[in-house]
């Protein structure tokens, strides 16, 4: 096997170290380091202590990880289940209707959301920052104020309904685009023989369209699931956690306490929960993938 | 060609679908629709309203409003007072070395994947999809031990080869499906020849290939160049600060958020995403079909 496939080899192999260094060493790292009370300044910045399983058993102690974990839930449920996925397939659907009926305005709507995606991360944070903002923002300076409503404290009274939706903003087109896909592949004979049995749209909906859209709808649902979960930038930008911890979401606590607290050791626990639970999701995402091969 | 016969079904099936749409839609049904359409459309585009008029506005300020006297004013302070020159130039070289060296080592590896004739070949597939899931917000503080252990922190090759590595699984994985369509027989042909395997790759699959290439370095250079959760952890020197840093300075600096200066950074924020909008609408088809495989976000 070898000498027959040497030149091949040789030819993984740049890519293959690049990934050796930056995601299976880190991965490796993370996990060595969990182990030990490594710091970023410090006696134990210069000589580590193995301390065994101390970090992990401190973390699940430690109530603000579950806090972190229960909003780290709210925002995959809120953002990426509810959000991304429920309006990226209402949206597919419409604009495929759209597309039937040559209504040009589901073109004008799928550019929008597919520009708020191509957009950088730290833009659409940005963006959001100034659209919440409460004394100056868009949302209570033009939309509320021309209402004759008062304004309303969005990031402080609602910080995680306010992360969400700018979550919801950024990402909704990837959905969108998954179904507007699958869409186009369901044969149109099978509407066809329905309308002439008679079935009406939403009963051709519900026991065609939607059975069809299955099999993709549980990919892209793990796919975000994946993509949210690991959510730094959006929510960095506009509340960096806060208020208080209400926003704090896991990638946030690895981050705050690696760089703020220093506890590098202590951070390597969070990242190997972080790894260890979008592995399990990425074993599900690749089963089932082979499972439709 | 095989998909013939495929694509003709297909464009076949459209036509019908489109003849066997219902006819005569309800007026009912067309204003619902419409009002939804307005509404998605205002959410989506009004925030960019705002970045695009707040770049333009001497005094600009957090909410929409036409700019009562446009100017480039903005544009022309960002150069002037905060190096904005400097930080352009470091994110062009920096995206477009990690283009480089990943259309480099993807063609490379694509190639031989695609090629390689091994029983775990699959095994290698599957491990490099399960790598692209890897969320870096989990691996960040890793990458930085080990950017200060290499002495890769406030480098140029840190970045670059830690970008380049970035995309590297998803990039390899779309690049071995493109090598897996373009027939074995010219490259046995080019080797008959006298070509070596390397020459045959470079000088007959590539040219076959060049779509794949193209979309790789597109997406290689747009990563590298929206990229900024790597820049925060491995740049701290004015010198080697890119256009996301030189954003995220003037964002986070100021004292407060109702103090941030909105025009200078609209201003940075037009120059930082518009090129990523105009490269990814010229070539929509493609990027949208090459995201759509890449499913790691931020």
């Amino acid at each position: 096997m070898l000498a027959r496939n040497s030149t091949y080899i040789a030819g993984v192999a740049p890519a293959a170290v690049l990934l050796a260094l930056f995601f299976v060493g880190p991965a490796l790292w993370a996990l060595y380091s969990s182990l030990t009370n490594l710091a970023l300044v410090g006696i134990d910045a210069a000589n580590p202590r193995f301390v065994g399983l101390d970090n992990y058993t401190r973390l699940f102690a430690d109530p603000d990880f579950w806090t972190v974990i229960r909003n780290s839930v709210t925002f995959v449920v809120g953002s990426a289940v509810i959000g991304q996925f429920g309006l990226g397939l209402a949206l597919a659907l419409l604009i495929d209707h759209a597309e039937h009926r040559r209504w040009w305005l589901g073109t004008l709507a799928y550019g929008a959301v597919l520009l708020a995606w191509v957009n950088p991360t730290l833009i659409a944070g940005f963006l959001w920052v100034a659209m919440y903002d409460f004394f100056f923002g868009s949302l209570n300076h033009v939309f509320l104020s021309s209402l004759g409503a008062s304004s309303v404290d969005w990031i402080g009274s609602f910080p995680m309904p306010a992360v969400i939706v700018a979550n919801i903003w950024r990402g909704t087109a990837f959905t969108m685009i998954i179904f507007l896909g699958a869409l186009k592949t369901i044969p149109p004979d099978i509407y066809e023989a329905a309308r002439i049995d008679g079935a009406n749209a939403w009963r051709r909906f519900w026991d065609h369209t939607l059975p069809s859209l299955r099999p993709i709808a549980a990919l892209a649902l793990l796919s975000i699931t994946m993509s949210t979960f690991g959510t730094f930038i959006v929510i960095q930008t506009l509340t960096n956690g806060g208020p208080g911890n209400a926003t704090e979401v896991i990638a946030l606590f690895a981050f705050h306490t690696a760089f703020k607290s220093f506890s590098i050791g202590y951070g390597s626990a969070i990242a190997v929960v972080m790894l260890g639970l979008n592995f399990a999701f990425a074993i599900a995402y690749l089963r089932w993938s082979r499972a439709r091969a | 060609m095989v998909e013939g016969p495929g694509v003709t079904t297909r464009a076949a099936s459209r036509v019908a679908r489109t003849a066997a749409a219902p006819r005569g839609a309800s007026w009912i049904e067309a204003l619902a629709v419409h009002a939804v359409f307005v509404l998605v459309v205002v959410f989506f585009l009004v925030p960019f309203l705002w970045l695009f008029t707040a770049a333009f506005d001497a005094d600009a300020v957090a909410y929409i409003r036409f700019p009562a006297a446009p100017t480039l004013n903005n544009f022309v302070r960002i150069f002037t007072e905060h190096d904005f020159g400097r930080a352009l130039l470091n994110s062009v070289f920096v995206a477009g070395s990690t283009m480089v060296l990943d259309v480099i080592a993807v063609a490379l590896a694509g190639y031989s994947l695609s090629r390689l004739e091994w029983r775990f070949k699959s095994w290698i597939t599957y491990a490099v999809l399960l790598l692209q899931t890897m969320p870096l917000s989990a691996t960040m503080v890793p990458i930085y031990g080990l950017a200060r252990a290499l002495g890769l922190r406030n480098s140029y090759a840190g970045l670059i080869l830690i970008h380049a590595a970035i995309e590297l699984p998803f990039l390899v994985w779309l690049m071995k499906n493109f090598f897996d369509n373009v027939p074995r027989y010219l490259e046995e042909a080019a080797w008959l020849d006298g070509r070596s395997k390397l020459r045959a790759l470079a000088e007959i699959v590539l040219p076959v290939a060049r779509n794949g290439i193209g979309v790789v370095a597109g997406l290689a250079f747009l990563a590298a160049w929206a990229e900024v959760l790597m820049m925060i952890i491995l740049i701290d020197s004015q010198d080697l600060k890119t256009v996301p840093l030189a954003f995220y300075e003037t964002l986070r600096t100021q004292g407060g958020y109702t103090e941030v200066q909105y025009g200078l950074v609209a201003a940075m924020g037009v120059l930082y995403a518009v090129p990523v909008m105009a490269l990814f609408l010229m070539t929509r088809r493609m990027m949208v079909r090459g995201l759509v495989a890449s499913s790691r976000g931020l």
